[in-house]
């Protein structure tokens, strides 16, 4: 079957499954007013959105330089830093820090998820764990993840409880108290036992080489802190300049995913360490002694060098564009391949470089704009949608494509 | 297109495509103007009304997508029957208004040109109709990624247009309109005709003064064509229009509407890949614009009527009609 039918054939069932209708329909309906109830406490958000907005325009336009930069403040924090340009690259630099046999906790990863991170360090003889709640069900479920944010959106209750009650071998109840005390207890041990801990950012500060995480369950936290060595794997496309645009970038983040103020914000600059004693700086006092962060190009310089697209490296992963998509309200993540909705279909053109893959979700653009309306950051996916059709199609005729005049 | 292209860009968009450079419109018809028939419209005049692919072939395009539909949900191969239509087409048979004259879904006489055509007539408002002549936007090829075959296309209409001397255009369908004032300056040199949405221009007349009126109360909902609302920024005008018509109740749909509607499903191509799915997103903003207790929906393009009716179809809402917005205003004429 060709990437195309087989991708209808999906879409279609998801479509068909009521399952994701009615989970997304509750989901939606509670994102929009959570979003309200956010803008309505701080209405700032809106004019540093504009700002924000201004900073990644500025932040892309220097992504190489920026991310040099980045690379030598965690260098003088002591950590190691990478520029991975492939795939293939960031995971042969991961194998030589991780190896194989080792027990790895992980926090949720869009860009590890682009790159396979956990197939494959399990392929290569270690044992993941994937910490956020909903990734854990997706990874027990062996499935996909739906949502960005919610990877498990369209996973219920009972069915949680029936996937809880086979991996633990004893009857966990349809309650979602119990549920969540479950995992916990599962999770807490592998935590501290863990040879390694892995995670992506939200945003990183060029100038001090800082790591930001927005999260709300406290498992980052656990997983970034706990095992002696943490792994970061981040997109070039999330440095800028300084510290302080880096909050900027956070709060607009966390407030257009629906967060009035999340739970936890992380700052990681460095691994850990103190100077307690005779005032010798010694590292890997509570937090892990090594640290390496290693920064993903696959596609992004390229991307960021193309006036036509180059926008969709201004996203900031909010989530809050799908939400509005009226087709992600009854497909959700099948709208998508690892990067979910319109501007999916861009990162999916440029990261995997494969227009069969990609051809499929431009063409399920509906071009009906409501998700520009959303974006924090303005980003034109609708538009962006249609240059890509054409740039398929001149593709597939193996001429040039038509210039704007 | 090579092989390797016809995987690459949906069949349906292909055909489409097909039709246009052949035939001048999107459904590879032989003849655009029989919506007005007996009506002696006039060729002259500076401004140019133009009607689009949409409306006029308004009654085929419903009854070709509800059999492509019907087909899609049972899984068959509903590509190779647009296929077929294209071929009967060459041939001169027309599938869509074979199918239109069986299932008899509207009458002629209830095509929304025609009651934009008596509502402008009415206003005083003057205007030219190219008829069989009118050229095609080009819209669907732009949509569909043709971006060259849209610049030629353009470049074509620009001329036709420039020959017989239009100044402005009252556009009809919101993607032709799009076509025109936004997406011409982008791929012409050139291009100076004014361009507005029918909406616009009736607004602009009703302010001076003109009263309409409905026989009975009706309670009316409005939904907001994608184009029209994001991309043309049209939002004031239709809400106007409904509140200065009287017997008009104008319920607002919450939350989703002006730049937050929801699309109908049928946009940019998409009804044309994805039959289904297209179905199920008309019946769920139906399902919306219905929260608002309106016995009537009211909207102003094509795709969106289509869309629409299948969806209150879908949801047996009884009692409930999907009107163009020109086809109330015309119920609501003053007498004389």
């Amino acid at each position: 079957m060709s990437t195309f039918k087989s991708y209808k054939k999906r879409l279609r069932e998801a479509a068909r499954d009521p399952k994701i209708s009615v989970a997304l329909e509750r989901a939606i309906a509670s994102y929009r007013k959570n979003v309200e109830e956010a803008l309505k406490k701080f209405p700032h958000t809106l004019k540093m959105a504009e700002k924000v907005r201004r900073i990644k325009e500025r932040s892309i336009s220097h992504m190489e330089e920026l991310v040099e930069k980045a690379c030598e403040a965690i260098r003088a924090n002591k950590g190691k830093a990478f520029v991975a340009r492939t795939p293939a690259e960031a995971l042969e630099i991961i194998d030589g820090i991780v190896g194989s046999g080792k027990l790895i906790v992980k926090g949720k990863s869009l860009t590890g998820e682009e790159i396979d991170l956990r197939e494959h360090l399990e392929e290569r003889g270690n044992e993941v764990y994937e910490t956020d709640l909903g990734e854990y069900i997706i990874q027990l479920l062996g499935i996909k993840p739906m949502h960005l944010l919610a990877p498990a959106i369209h996973v219920p209750k009972e069915d949680v409880a029936e996937l809880l009650s086979r991996v633990t071998g004893t009857q966990v109840p349809p309650d979602i108290q119990a549920e969540v005390a479950t995992v916990r207890g599962i999770l807490r041990d592998k935590f501290f036992r863990a040879d390694i801990g892995m995670s992506g950012a939200n945003v990183v500060a060029a100038d001090t080489g800082t790591l930001f995480q927005i999260e709300n369950e406290g498992n980052i936290r656990l997983s970034t802190a706990a095992p002696p060595v943490y792994i970061v794997l981040v997109g070039m496309e999330k440095v800028v300049p300084t510290i302080e645009d880096a909050f900027k970038v956070a709060e607009v983040t966390w407030r257009f995913a629906g967060y009035t103020v999340p739970a936890y914000v992380n700052l990681v600059s460095g691994p850990s360490k103190t100077g307690d004693i005779e005032k010798v700086i010694t590292y890997g006092a509570h937090g892990p002694k090594e640290m390496y962060v290693i920064f993903l190009d696959a596609g992004r310089s390229q991307l960021a060098q193309d006036p036509t697209f180059r926008e969709a490296l201004y996203c900031l992963r909010c989530g809050g564009c799908l939400y509005e998509c009226p087709l992600f309200a009854v497909t959700a993540g099948r709208f998508g391949d690892k990067y979910f909705g319109g501007i999916g279909a861009i990162w999916t053109a440029f990261v995997t470089g494969d227009l069969a893959k990609a051809s499929p979700l431009t063409y399920s653009c509906l071009s009906c704009g409501r998700c520009k309306v959303r974006c924090p950051m303005e980003i034109d996916s609708p538009q962006m949608c249609l240059e890509l059709r054409n740039r398929i199609v001149a593709e597939a005729e193996g001429g040039p494509s038509a210039k704007r005049s | 297109m090579s092989v390797k292209g016809e995987r690459l860009v949906p069949e349906g968009l292909l055909l489409l495509r097909n039709n246009i450079l052949s035939k001048g419109n999107i459904f590879g018809a032989s003849s655009k103007a029989k919506w007005a028939k007996g009506l002696a419209l006039s060729p002259q005049g500076e401004t140019l009304f133009f009607a689009g692919c949409g409306y006029q072939f308004l009654d085929g395009a419903e009854a070709t997508l509800s059999a492509v539909r019907a087909l899609d949900k049972r899984g068959l191969p509903w590509e190779r029957t647009l296929g077929a239509t294209s071929l009967l087409n060459k041939l001169g048979i027309n599938l869509g208004e074979i199918y239109g004259r069986l299932t008899h879904h509207s009458p002629l006489s209830d095509n929304p040109l025609r009651s934009a055509v008596e509502v402008l007539k009415r206003m005083d408002i003057g205007f030219g109709y190219f008829a069989e002549e009118e050229p095609c936007c080009g819209g669907p090829l732009y949509y569909a990624g043709f971006q060259k075959e849209f610049a030629d296309r353009a470049a074509s209409t620009q001329r036709t247009l420039h020959e017989r001397g239009i100044k402005k255009v009252i556009g009809m369908v919101p993607s032709c309109t799009y076509a025109l004032r936004e997406l011409f300056p982008r791929f012409l040199k050139g291009w100076e005709v004014e361009v507005s949405h029918f909406l616009e221009v009736v607004w602009e007349r009703m302010k001076k003064g003109m009263r309409f009126r409905l026989p009975q109360e009706v309670t009316v909902t409005y939904h907001d064509p994608c184009v029209l609302s994001r991309n043309l920024y049209v939002t004031e005008a239709p809400r106007e229009i409904l509140r200065s018509i009287e017997g008009v109740r104008f319920a607002e749909v919450e939350r989703n509407n002006k730049e937050w509607s929801t699309c109908c499903g049928g946009g940019g191509g998409f009804e044309v890949i994805f039959p289904e799915i297209s179905h199920t997103l008309a019946t769920n903003r139906v399902r919306e614009l219905l929260n608002t207790g309106a016995s009537l929906i009211v909207t102003s393009c094509p795709g969106c009527l289509i869309q629409l009716r299948e969806g209150v179809k879908e949801l047996n809402a009884e009692g409930v009609q999907v009107l163009d917005m020109a086809q109330l205003l015309r119920n609501a004429l003053p007498e004389g």
